[in-house]
């Protein structure tokens, strides 16, 4: 107990004189190039789910832009919420990293009771006229939960034991969320392993796992492929053409948009053949009227946004705020990565969302509030001054 | 200091950091390469893919184009629902017991159709989904087979129906240039149809599957959206004793002086002096809007087997051209009218001055002869209108100068368009006050030297009678939406003064003289107050002797409520220079619209009148008993059709012109027209005139 408390007095102690230093240069680093590409993406975001959208809504509300005026709501709420957050000094989290876990775990324990279902699946709590999904919130209450434990005996992880520890640690929370939302269990966990990889030394045990996961896989494939119907219809989607429905018509609006797309808005594929279009398809859609290059220009975006967190990680002062990032960035990259890759139907078929592009309001406000966290950590930054670094070496 | 570094963010973690980084990286060209394999490799196919099934189950519902009507509500031009008939193969293939019974169901209600070339489509392209078998087929057709579909004698899945629209124009070539037609795009190409192609235009709406969360098809209709209505301001029964009229006239002198039509053209505008609206417009030769292209009614069938395409394209531009507005022609005489109304609006003269006209005027180095090369003599200014001097019209020009003159040409708008609404409009041409010298100056007073069109003439003319109010020409009063409901009125728009009450009351005199005593004396009317004014134009190149001859005038004199100008061009006659044939035309169009106008006579008949009555109707018994063959012909006037027809009689073709209409009846023998349906009125008329004798 003792220990833990000096431990404290030191940090503190630590953290003060860091404020003061930083204070005293007046670095006040802001990544304002991460703002941009935020900032561009939600922007472009709102426009392709307009075109995606504009049919349907017309359609079920008629109102085209009724989908657009609620993500528009949600993206001036979620860059509100997002500068708030970059007003908070990380450590905040710290501190209420395990209220946060238990308030995050509470509420997905809660949605298997009490929850709303839509698209015949429970994920949504209401509270008032808000709805909104615990399992998004899941996501970041993981990030923070697993870097605090991290962050607070960074030498344990040397040990592959205490590694795969946290790893049971997590696990609870990644059964409840994959419950209700099996593709969102997939990335929480996938957001761990990625924390857990970075921040042990350890290579050989990981590289075993991930083959004894894909051997695992591939015998599982090719002896119970039968019995899984999503299995059988992602390898033969010709032969399944009313299971393979979304994904067929996802293919088809890919093919069709050729290297330069249909033009914005032109889709034939989002007036009633890809369903709900404005959602997990949505990169169909785009690749359709955008064609492979705006394909291209969108995961090069992507791309950028992950390498500009990992920048943040890489020049942060503290292990707290560089595993928070690495979180956050290992959240992008995944949804991103097997998004587009359900899209193209390299994987079965999951419901995962574009992240700042597809519909969704829960998404979108956890995502920018998460930037909201990168952000913040990206104040912590010093900037190397070398002219008042060196006198202050010699002495 | 351990501590403080491992609470870092230290190298080996940086350095997996970059593994994670490289992974995604790696993934992400993968599924990059995987895209472009997509799109390489099957990107046409699905493309393919994608427009077949969007015929599918998704379908267009076509929108109705707004009818035209007249004034008084008749169709003048509507859209016809009509049906292409469907066939699906693949469900038909599904389920063979069906093959024979709808096949047999098809071609029962459908005689047209090939059972052994259907069965062969079915069988060589089991699985198309989209075969357009028939084309335009009545809704009777449809229902008949709609109705074995019913009573399961014929399958329902297989074939099914797509309803379209095709123009019609229940009057055939009644106002054809004014009205327009459509092309094959449904697009309006001329006349009304181009102009308010707009209003007229609907929205298409869509009918689809949309793919609900148990992946069941829900049939969505979002229905389509018709054109508005366009409600003309012509009335149809005024415009079709207009063209009943012209064409009497133009039968008359087919191949009188050389072989060949009538006149080259004829056209007559009746207007609303006190409103711009246009009551009729028509002009000579006509076509068929049913079917635009044919040409028969004007060549005949070697002239146009020598015709190359290009030929044919540009008489059929001419021939759907708008004479009334497209067409600019030296006016001549009937312009005297707005000379005379500068000079007296400008108070240049009184209207109580004398000429004396010697036959001509040496103007600088020209002399310039009047219409009447004797010489009229002693002339008071209302004589001199009346009588059409020359001469008197020149002094009065040079008298006031060209300042004076070309301002009031600007006041009355010559030469410049009016804006009517209708499509092609053209201005004319016009000497500046710069250019113009005496002699441009002296031949401009009597009409000669500029050109202006007939909307341009008629519209003036109307301010010139009404008191001085010019009113925007205009063809269209209302628009209705597809359920009725006025969407927008329009109400006469006032451009500008032109002249005074006094300068008009004064006008109205002069140009009663002309009527009772002067150059327009055959077109009295027992118990009508006319007034008007005569033209004789002499064309380009002056040394051809080919003239235009015209005749503007309105009823009643003190109040005229209808102004009618007719322009002849070029008359097939030795001598084409006589108004007089214009004149005559106007009063046949008078003598019957007055009535049907309910503008009644206003005084006792007087002897001068009842003369000219008597010879008209001594010339009109005449024409019927001597010449049986004008008479014969007189009965195309509602289908345009022409010289041809003469073998086909009289009976065959009012017969077909009452049965497309599908009113009224053949009983229109009084010559009036003013009873009855439009055209089968004066399609009646037509038919009782060869008849009677």
């Amino acid at each position: 107990m003792s220990r833990i408390r000096t431990g404290r007095t030191v940090a503190g102690e630590r953290e003060k004189h860091r404020r003061a230093e930083a204070r005293r240069r007046s670095a006040g680093y802001f990544d304002y190039g991460l703002l941009f590409f935020i900032i561009f993406l939600v922007a472009f975001g709102l426009v392709m789910l307009y075109s995606t959208s504009s049919y349907v809504a017309s359609v079920n509300y008629g109102d085209s832009a009724y989908y657009l005026k609620r993500q528009f709501a949600f993206a001036l709420l979620g860059l509100g919420i997002m500068f708030i957050v970059s007003r908070v000094p990380y450590h905040f989290w710290y501190r209420f990293a395990f209220a946060v876990f238990a308030v995050s775990l509470l509420l997905n324990v809660m949605v298997l009771f009490v929850g709303q279902s839509s698209n015949g699946s429970q994920r949504w709590l209401a509270i008032g006229p808000i709805r909104f999904q615990p399992s998004e919130l899941a996501k970041v209450s993981v990030i923070i939960f697993v870097s605090y434990i991290v962050s607070r005996a960074p030498r344990k992880m040397a040990k592959f034991s205490n590694v795969v520890k946290v790893f049971a640690l997590m696990l609870p929370m990644i059964g409840l969320v994959a419950y209700s939302n099996l593709s969102t269990g997939i990335i929480v966990a996938g957001i761990v392993f990625i924390l857990l990889f970075v921040a042990s030394p350890k290579y050989k045990d990981f590289i075993a796992i991930i083959l004894l996961a894909a051997a695992g896989a591939a015998v599982f494939l090719m002896t119970f492929s039968y019995r899984l119907e999503r299995v059988k219809v992602w390898l033969h989607p010709e032969s399944n053409p009313d299971k393979a429905y979304q994904t067929i018509q996802g293919l088809y609006a890919i093919g069709s948009g050729g290297l330069f797309g249909k033009g914005l808005g032109e889709s034939l594929q989002k007036l009633s053949k890809v369903p709900e279009p404005q959602n997990d398809m949505i990169f169909s859609i785009i690749c359709e009227e955008l064609g492979l290059f705006g394909a291209i220009c969108i995961i090069l975006l992507f791309v950028l946004l992950i390498w500009r967190l990992m920048l943040i990680a890489n020049n942060t002062q503290d292990l707290f705020g560089s595993l928070l990032v690495i979180g956050i960035m290992a959240h992008i990259a995944l949804q991103v990565t097997l998004n587009i890759a359900v899209a193209t139907n390299s994987m079965p078929n999951t419901g995962i969302t574009l992240p700042f592009i597809s519909y969704g309001g829960s998404s979108l406000l956890i995502l920018l509030g998460e930037m909201g966290i990168a952000l913040s950590v990206s104040r912590g930054i010093h900037l190397v001054d070398l002219n008042s670094e060196l006198p202050r070496n010699k002495s | 200091m351990k501590k403080k570094d491992s609470a870092r963010f230290n190298k080996s973690m940086k350095r997996k950091l970059v593994v994670v980084f490289a992974v995604i990286m790696l993934a992400l060209i993968a599924l990059i390469g995987r895209l472009a394999y997509i799109i390489i490799v099957s990107g046409s196919k699905y493309a393919r893919q994608v427009l077949a099934q969007q015929t599918y189950d998704s379908r267009t519902i076509a929108y109705k184009r707004g009818d035209i009507v007249d004034t008084n509500g008749t169709v003048l031009a509507t859209s016809e629902k009509v049906y292409n008939i469907i066939l699906d193969a693949k469900v038909l293939n599904d389920d063979p017991d069906l093959l024979d019974p709808t096949l047999d169901a098809l071609t029962k209600c459908f005689p047209q159709l090939d059972r052994t070339e259907l069965q062969t489509y079915i069988q060589e392209n089991p699985t198309s989904q989209y075969h357009k078998i028939l084309e335009n087929e009545s809704a009777d057709a449809v229902s008949a087979y709609q109705a074995l579909q019913e009573s399961g004698d014929a399958d329902s899945e297989s074939v099914w129906f797509e309803a379209a629209y095709v123009r019609e124009y229940p009057y055939n070539s009644l106002a054809a240039s004014l009205i327009g037609f459509t092309n094959s795009t449904g697009a309006g190409a001329l006349g009304i149809e181009s102009s308010y192609n707009d209003e007229l235009t609907g929205t298409d709406g869509r009918e689809y599957g949309y793919f609900g969360t148990d992946n069941n098809l829900e049939p969505t209709i979002i229905p389509a959206q018709d054109g508005d209505t366009v409600v003309s301001t012509i009335d149809a029964n005024i415009q079709s004793i207009v063209e009943q009229k012209i064409a009497e006239f133009n039968a008359k002198y087919k191949d009188s002086a050389y072989e060949g039509d009538g006149t080259k053209h004829t056209a007559v505008i009746v207007m609303d002096p006190n409103s711009g609206e246009v009551l009729a417009m028509a002009n000579y030769p006509a076509f068929d809007l049913n079917n635009p292209q044919d040409l028969s009614s004007v060549y005949t069938e070697d002239e146009l087997s020598a015709m190359t395409d290009e030929e044919k394209q540009d008489a059929m531009n001419e021939l759907w051209k708008n004479y009334c507005v497209s067409d600019t022609y030296e006016p001549g005489s009937t312009a005297k009218t707005f000379t005379l109304a500068a000079a007296l609006d400008s108070g240049a003269i009184t209207g109580n001055e004398t000429y004396y006209c010697t036959g001509g005027l040496q103007v600088e180095d020209y002399f310039i002869k009047c219409s009447h090369t004797e010489g009229h003599g002693q002339l008071t200014v209302g004589e001199a209108l009346a009588q059409s001097c020359n001469v008197a019209l020149m002094d009065i020009a040079l008298g006031m100068g060209k300042e004076t003159f070309c301002k009031y040409q600007d006041i009355f708008n010559l030469g410049k368009t009016t804006g009517i609404d209708l499509p092609a409009e053209a201005g004319g041409l016009l000497y500046s006050e710069d250019e113009m010298n005496n002699v441009d100056l002296a031949t401009n007073a009597f009409g000669q030297n500029f050109t202006v069109t007939m909307i341009q003439m008629a519209s003036a003319f109307c301010s010139e009678i009404n008191g001085g109010t010019y009113y925007w020409p205009h063809v269209v009063k209302e628009l209705e939406d597809s359920s009725g409901n006025v969407v927008k009125q329009v109400e006469p728009v006032v451009m500008k003064e032109t002249v005074s009450q006094e300068t008009s009351d004064l006008l109205k005199q002069y140009m009663g003289m002309t009527v009772t005593e002067g150059t327009a004396q055959n077109l009295q009317i027992p118990g009508y107050s006319l007034g008007g004014k005569t033209g004789t134009a002499e064309k380009l190149p002056r040394d051809d002797e080919k003239y235009l001859v015209s005749f503007i005038g309105f009823a009643p004199l003190d109040d005229p409520k209808v102004c009618v100008y007719v322009v002849v061009d070029e008359v097939n006659q030795e001598d084409q220079a006589q108004s007089s044939l214009a004149v005559g035309l106007a009063r046949e169009i008078f003598a019957e619209i007055l009535p049907y106008m309910d503008i009644f006579p206003d005084h006792e008949a007087t002897d001068a009148e009842n003369q000219v009555q008597a010879q008209v109707d001594a010339e009109s018994s005449q024409n019927t008993s001597t010449d049986t063959t004008t008479g014969t012909t007189s009965t195309d006037t509602t289908t345009g059709t022409g010289t041809d027809t003469i073998t086909t009689g009289t009976g065959t073709t009012t017969g077909t012109g009452t049965t497309t209409t599908g009113t009224g009846t053949t009983t229109g023998t009084t010559g009036t027209g003013t009873t009855g349906t439009p055209t089968s009125g004066t399609a009646g008329t037509a038919g009782a005139a060869t008849v009677s004798p």
